[in-house]
């Protein structure tokens, strides 16, 4: 088994081998780890290698993957092959940093924006989060509207860069 | 004689922890909820349970009409306003009052006097607990005078100004009178008035409260102090009870001064009064906050008495509970805030689906929580899952079980602060007590960034991995796997029959 988890801006790669039993050999990135690895019950996982005994819980939500190892918590995103997210670019949509409301919509399109000028302001829990434009350019799409419901990672405002 | 039923008017942890002592009284807790709120754990350990409108908390947990239908509706004869929402609404307060009903906290004008930062420093003044020194005037010279009286660094301060501007730190004497035509300058043209002003700047404050309890006719007691100093942009992360910077001495005259005031203003019920504690021991009065604090539970375990209890008692039969010499602390207890927010980016809230809950367990900690496993988080509302709080014979011993008790909570499906709570209770400064209110952000913050960031270890990526090949990942569907002690499954056919359920059976 082969898969690639987002962990923070890092992308990780992960190829699992079994050995017969209850053994694998793990190569996560360019490091090979040999470890037994046996389920118990609650989704847990006793894995044990030349270091000792840990026990693991791994919950998977959607794409996220919520593991606690001992006591340390982290949380990876699985990411499916052939469609990895690029946020780099020139151009480009601005996504809803998390689920909220949309409480004001500062430009519409066709607005020439400088960098850090304020597009538009989400409200969740109380707190109001401002998105700023990353860069000047001229606002090509407003998906969203005052008043309105939108889910985390949906693109909001679209954007072109300036011309040189 | 105390009340037969009480609506609670708020949701959470909060809702949930007052129905706990509401529960143990005999009374039976009527709850109220938003469309986001419908089958949350607060509607569920209550005895009955009623819809007040959507989710927007202002056409719900705001919405005073909707509320006092639902106590006419449910037949209760008290509201508890619990902390935020209405807690602080003098206009709620009267409602409540007008509409028959008591209302379990202090007096609308109580409320609404100490809502007025200026009404509150004038009072404070008038029962001589100290405020930050400040003056006022237009002459350069007397200005100049004060500032030297009152001792640099000071603050110029625009009288109409909000929101920082034309504010300005004044750190010598020969910078001031620069300082005060630039900010009336700035204030005329930002607010039409040109009006400033000066108040001493303290240096790396502490934020120390004291929990105070009065009988609405003179007579007022102190439950000792809390420490909040260790805060994240305002917002109180860790608490406890006592505080380490607080001597004998100064908790004689900390609580001393609260008292004066509490008994002055005639308080009735549970209030706090918040100070800022500079490094020589001198202490400033910030303002009282007239209700339940979010932190009252260090002050609980540390004197062993229920605030809750306390206020239902004064609103009920306008007596103090115990005198003065009843109240003894015991310990030291602390307490974190777990908030559904990412501290890797930037805290940013989080919302989602409970997939797996572990509260910790043990004989010397208490959770107060608002959520259980199958539980939402919605964007709705605060950010709050649970207070995890724990009690020891010493300070290091209540920091080495909070730290244990974080360690064993597991909350999978939601994004929280945990890492950085556990991180937070095992630095050097927090265990020996070395922090003022800017020390998170100053001190602490730029190291765990650092390390928040850090790559996932090896082993936690092959356990991704393991436990997808394995078909672990996605948990059976058992939503309630984890339940903690007085908050029984909503399988529970007592709950789910909540109606029926006899007082004491719970």
């Amino acid at each position: 088994m082969r898969a690639r988890y987002r962990d923070g801006t890092r992308s990780r790669s992960v190829e699992v081998t079994p050995q017969g039993g209850t053994s694998y050999r793990v190569v996560v990135d360019d490091g090979e780890l040999m470890v037994t690895a046996e389920p118990l019950d609650d989704g847990r996982l006793r894995l044990s290698g030349p270091n000792g005994v840990i026990i693991a819980e791994v919950t998977s939500v959607g794409a996220q993957r919520f593991v606690r190892l001992g006591a340390m918590d982290f949380v990876l995103e699985r990411e499916v092959a052939g469609r990895a997210r690029d946020g780099a670019g020139g151009s480009g949509g601005l996504e809803a940093p998390m689920p909220g409301v949309v409480t004001r919509v500062m430009v519409q399109a066709g607005d020439t924006v400088e960098k850090g000028q304020p597009l538009l302001a989400i409200e969740a829990m109380k707190m109001e989060h401002v998105i700023r434009a990353p860069r000047a350019g001229r606002v090509s799409k407003v998906a969203a509207a005052a008043g309105e419901m939108v889910k985390g990672g949906v693109a909001l405002v679209e954007m072109e860069a300036a011309a040189e | 004689m105390f009340f037969q039923k009480v609506l609670i008017a708020n949701r959470g942890e909060i809702a949930c922890r007052i129905a706990s002592t509401l529960h143990e009284l005999g009374i039976r807790s009527v709850a109220v909820y938003s469309e986001a709120d419908r089958g949350a754990l607060h509607t569920r350990v209550a005895d009955e349970a009623w819809p007040i409108g959507p989710p927007e908390p202002r056409a719900s947990y705001l919405n005073i009409e909707a509320l006092l239908e639902a106590a006419k509706k449910s037949g209760a004869q008290a509201v508890h306003p619990g902390y935020g929402f209405l807690a602080e609404n003098a206009g709620f307060a009267e409602a409540v009052e007008r509409a028959g009903l008591t209302f379990i906290g202090p007096t609308a004008e109580q409320i609404r006097a100490m809502g007025d930062k200026r009404a509150a420093r004038s009072l404070a003044e008038q029962a001589k607990v100290p405020v930050v020194p400040g003056a006022e005037g237009d002459d350069a010279k007397t200005l100049a005078k004060a500032a030297a009286t009152m001792g640099f660094p000071v603050m110029v301060k625009a009288a109409m100004g909000g929101g920082g501007k034309g504010m300005r730190a004044v750190h010598d004497a020969k910078d001031l009178a620069e300082a005060l035509d630039s900010a009336r300058r700035i204030a005329t043209s930002a607010f039409g008035d040109g009006t400033v002003y000066l108040e001493k700047q303290i240096e790396h404050p502490r934020h120390i409260e004291v929990q105070v309890l009065g009988d609405g006719n003179g007579n007022a007691i102190h439950l000792f102090e809390r420490e909040c100093s260790l805060q994240r942009r305002h917002q109180k992360v860790i608490e406890e009870c006592p505080s380490a910077a607080v001597d004998d001495a100064l908790r004689a005259r900390l609580t001393g001064a609260a008292v004066a005031l509490a008994r002055a203003v005639r308080y009735r019920g549970a209030g706090t009064i918040e100070f800022l504690v500079d490094a020589t021991g001198a202490f400033y009065f910030l303002e009282m906050n007239t209700r339940l604090q979010v932190e009252h539970p260090v002050t609980e375990l540390v004197t062993g008495l229920d605030l809750v209890r306390a206020q239902i008692m004064v609103a009920a039969e306008g007596k103090l509970p115990w005198t003065q010499d009843q109240v003894h602390a015991r310990g030291h207890a602390v307490e974190a805030r777990v908030y559904a927010e990412d501290p890797a980016r930037g805290f940013l809230p989080q919302s989602g689906s409970i997939v797996r809950l572990r509260w910790p367990h043990g004989a010397f900690l208490r959770v107060d929580r608002g959520v259980e496993a199958g539980d939402p988080v919605t964007v709705h509302y605060d950010p709050m899952m649970a207070k995890i709080v724990a009690h020891g014979p010493d300070r290091a011993t209540a920091l080495a079980r909070l730290s244990g008790a974080l360690d064993e909570t597991r909350v999978h499906g939601v994004i929280t602060n945990l890492p950085f709570l556990r991180a937070l209770v095992r630095d050097p400064a927090v265990r020996s007590g070395a922090f003022d209110t800017e020390w998170i952000e100053r001190a602490f913050l730029p190291g765990f960034e650092s390390v928040a960031s850090a790559p996932a270890p090896e082993l936690a990526v092959a356990a991704a991995a393991l436990a997808e090949l394995l078909g672990l990942a996605t948990p059976a569907r058992t939503p309630h796997e984890a339940n903690g002690v007085g908050a029984p499954a909503a399988s529970d056919p007592f709950v789910t029959l909540g109606a029926w359920r006899l007082p004491g059976l719970g």
